[in-house]
This record gives C-alpha cells, sequence and structure tokens, in this order.
C-alpha cells in the first residue's frame, strides 16, 4: 500500500468526505507531510474504487457546484486495518530495538588485527 | 459566471480523456476553487505541479486504467504489448551484438583483440569512459525486460530508462569531441526506437494496469528464442548484417510466427497483439530504410544491398498484414 493510499483511506476511517475534505484531512494527518495534487489524488481514488475499497456515499450540489463523499467499505476497512498493524508492529520493533541498545553497555572498539596488508607487505 | 481561473482549470482538465470529464470533471473543479477567493481568481493560474499530475492522470486513463472504456481498454493492451515486445528485442539484441563482437575478438588472435579494444581507447581516456558506457549501459534492457515480466515495474523503467541513454550520445558527440555521426537519420531512428521503447513502458505497465505477460512461453524461453534467432541470422550471413539485420530477421521470424499461432485460434483476444506488432515492425521498418538511406547509389556488395531490401520488403509486408489482420479483430470484437 503507498503512503498515498494509506492517508486517503484514513481519512475516510472516520466519516464520508468529499474531495477537497480528502486532501486537507491527509494534509493534517501527516503533518504537512504529504499532499497530494488534484491528479494523484483521483488516481488513488479510481484505483481503491475500483479494488472495491471505497464507494460514492452521496453526492451534494452547493453553490451550484458538485460534491461527491465518499465512504470506506467493509473490505476497506479491512485492509487499513490491516495495513495499520503491520505498521504499529514494525515501529514495536523499531522501539524495542532502540531500548535494547540504549540499555546495552558499551561494548569495546576492536582494534584493527595487525599483520602483512593485503599485498602482503607490513604497512 | 465563470471567472478566468475556472476557465484555465477547465482548460487543463481538457488533457483528460471524455469519459473522465464526464465523470470527474465539476467534483475536480469544485476542489480547485474551493479555498481561493473570489476576488482573486482573474489573476490566478493553475501551478505547474498541478497541470504535471493532471496530464499524468490524463495518460493512465487513456492507457486502461480502472474502469475505463473498451476502447482505451484496448489502446492501453496494445501500448504494453508494443512495449514488451520492443524491450525484448533490444535486450536480446543487445546480448546477442555483445556477445558476438566479443567472440569474434577474442578468437581472431591478438591483432583483432587489439582492435576492439581501440574502439574504446582511440579517443582518448575521457572518453573511453563514455564508450565504456555507451557499451554496457545497453545490456540494462535484459533487466529492464525480466523486472517488467516479474513485476518489479520501478525496475523496469529505471533500467530501460539507463538502457536508452546511449543513443543520446550520437547527438551530443559532436558537440564534446571531433566524432560525428555516419547518418543523421540512422542515429535519430534508432534513438526514436530506444526512447519509445522506454517511454511506453513507463507510461503503460503503470501501477493500475494488468501484470505483463508474453501471450506464448516462459520469459527466460522468449529472450533465448529471440538471441538464438538473432545470432543465426548473423552468423549465417554476416556480410548482410549490419546493426539493424538482427532485430529486423528476429521480428519477421516472431510476428510470422505469431500470425500462424493465432490462425489456430478461434477467439478474436489476440486483435492487441497484432496492433502492437505492427506498430513494431512499423518502427523496425523506419530504422531499417534509415540504415539502408546511405549506401543507395554507393559501391556496396550486391548481399548487403540485397539483404537489406529484402528485408524492407519483408517488414513492409508482414506490417501490412498484422494491420489488417489487427483491425479486423478490432471490428469483430466489438
Amino acid at each position: 500500500m503507498t503512503q498515498a493510499t494509506f492517508f486517503v483511506l484514513t481519512a475516510l476511517a472516520d466519516q464520508p468526505r468529499h474531495g477537497y475534505g480528502i486532501l486537507r484531512e491527509v494534509e493534517d494527518l501527516s503533518g504537512g507531510e504529504v499532499r497530494l495534487r488534484v491528479g494523484t489524488l483521483y488516481g488513488v481514488l479510481d484505483r481503491l474504487t475500483a479494488d472495491a475499497l471505497i464507494v460514492l456515499d452521496r453526492e451534494e450540489v452547493q453553490q451550484g457546484r458538485l460534491r461527491r463523499y465518499y465512504r470506506l467499505t467493509d473490505d476497506g476497512m479491512r485492509a487499513l486495518t490491516a495495513e495499520a498493524e503491520r505498521m504499529a508492529a514494525g515501529a514495536s520493533a523499531a522501539q524495542r530495538r532502540i531500548a535494547e541498545g540504549r540499555r546495552a553497555p558499551e561494548r569495546p572498539v576492536t582494534p584493527p588485527a595487525t599483520g602483512p596488508g593485503l599485498a602482503g607487505g607490513l604497512a | 459566471m465563470t471567472t478566468l481561473l475556472e476557465s484555465r482549470y477547465r482548460m487543463v482538465l481538457r488533457l483528460l480523456p471524455a469519459y473522465y470529464r464526464r465523470e470527474r470533471e465539476e467534483e475536480m473543479v469544485e476542489i480547485y476553487l474551493w479555498d481561493v477567493d473570489r476576488e482573486t481568481q482573474d489573476q490566478s493560474r493553475p501551478t505547474l505541479g498541478e497541470v504535471a499530475s493532471i496530464a499524468a492522470l490524463a495518460l493512465r486513463t487513456r492507457l486502461g486504467a480502472a474502469g475505463a472504456p473498451r476502447p482505451y481498454d484496448r489502446l492501453g493492451a496494445a501500448v504494453r504489448l508494443f512495449a514488451l515486445f520492443a524491450v525484448l528485442l533490444q535486450a536480446a539484441s543487445a546480448v546477442v551484438d555483445r556477445v558476438l563482437g566479443l567472440t569474434w575478438a577474442t578468437t581472431h588472435g591478438p591483432a583483432q583483440w587489439d582492435m576492439y579494444l581501440s574502439g574504446f581507447t582511440v579517443r582518448g581516456p575521457a572518453l573511453a569512459v563514455v564508450e565504456i558506457t555507451v557499451w554496457t549501459l545497453p545490456l540494462l534492457w535484459t533487466a529492464a525486460y525480466f523486472a517488467l515480466l516479474h513485476g518489479r515495474l520501478r525496475l523496469a523503467r529505471a533500467a530501460a530508462l539507463l538502457a536508452a541513454l546511449p543513443t543520446l550520445w550520437p547527438f551530443l558527440a559532436p558537440l564534446v569531441s571531433t566524432w560525428f555521426p555516419p547518418s543523421t537519420a540512422f542515429t535519430t531512428t534508432t534513438a526514436l526506437f530506444a526512447w519509445l521503447t522506454a517511454l511506453t513502458l513507463c507510461a503503460a505497465h503503470h501501477r493500475d494496469a494488468p501484470p505483463a505477460s508474453l501471450p506464448v512461453g516462459t520469459p527466460g524461453l522468449a529472450f533465448a528464442a529471440c538471441s538464438v534467432v538473432m545470432g543465426a541470422s548473423v552468423v549465417l550471413l554476416p556480410l548482410a548484417a549490419d546493426t539493424v539485420w538482427a532485430p529486423a530477421t528476429c521480428f519477421a521470424v516472431g510476428a510470422l510466427g505469431w500470425l500462424l499461432w493465432r490462425a489456430r485460434r478461434d477467439d478474436r483476444g489476440t486483435a492487441c497483439g497484432a496492433i502492437a506488432l505492427a506498430a513494431l515492425g512499423l518502427l523496425l521498418l523506419t530504422v531499417r530504410v534509415a540504415a539502408l538511406y546511405p549506401w543507395l547509389g554507393t559501391p556496396v556488395p550486391a548481399l548487403v544491398l540485397g539483404g537489406a531490401l529484402v528485408q524492407a520488403g519483408v517488414l513492409s509486408l508482414l506490417v501490412a498484414v498484422l494491420a489488417v489482420v489487427g483491425g479486423r479483430d478490432l471490428a469483430a470484437a466489438r
């Protein structure tokens, strides 16, 4: 799952949103790291719709303009849950390793072996 | 009332195919204009990044994205097959050319080996690095071919783009050295062949496209078969073998085999294959003619001229037959 796909699914996890709402939510969720362009957003929405991970929830016309709201399907929620658990497991493993590294006593630095060099000399 | 900015966005959205605009244009315009103050809309323009993202979406939706109508679906399938066949030809051609060259240089005595090496070193150490790079990079077509068929799309794209780079060297060389390409038409068509291969691979084998697969055989078998046909064509008629000879012969054998294979099938699901092969044949024919053109009117051995003319004739015939077959299959499949 790409970063853009993950954040779009996450943006739709709590409620249906329209295109602009998804863009803003993705930006907020990622702390401003991910700023999707409209072309990229619709590429992701097309793919998620084709994979039946999202569906059209409803359409509204506001001031003569069309807004389409999208929502997660059950499959979409399952895919997002699985991805979130995978990422959480990876993050936990990384934190465990970092903590173990901090607790372990500092190892002495092994000096390089002295002896003849690759070319057979002593330099 | 429509503002100037809205008109500009709608103009950019015209890059998208009509079926996609019917479905999405209004909601896309709504997003673009959401937080833009109406008073300042006439001073704003779509950014380059916005235009680029719509251009990328336009390409993807035309080449068989999810839910595309049948004509775009078929166009995408044909372009993907074209890219796959072209990468296979480029890969086998690069390997065979280098293997035969090295075999010749290492089996004909020290003088031949020195002559082979002088091809790299004669223009000085700086250009020797370029010559070695130009010799080595086309081998990446093989990496692109196998990566494509094993679903490693990013690797396939990078390898194909790098493999195509050496075809630009003949255009740069006159600017930095005293070397001039032998024929502008030939170097241009060769570069066109390489870059069309690489760019169609990048554009058509996108993430949403169906995985690449050969119509028949395994990736290794197809590569080996192409290599054997190309190698044999050079070994059997070495005098006729210019740089186009081996890939053009391989294409002719492959296209003929494909037509026979198709004749035994009842379904018309092979239309995209015929169109892809016709396009590839046309491109090879252009390279064939460009390679032949400078020799017309000069005293060259009859075998060289005759071989190239016969090959051009066979390619023309095959392109015509494939175009007719593809057209009929497309009409039947509608």
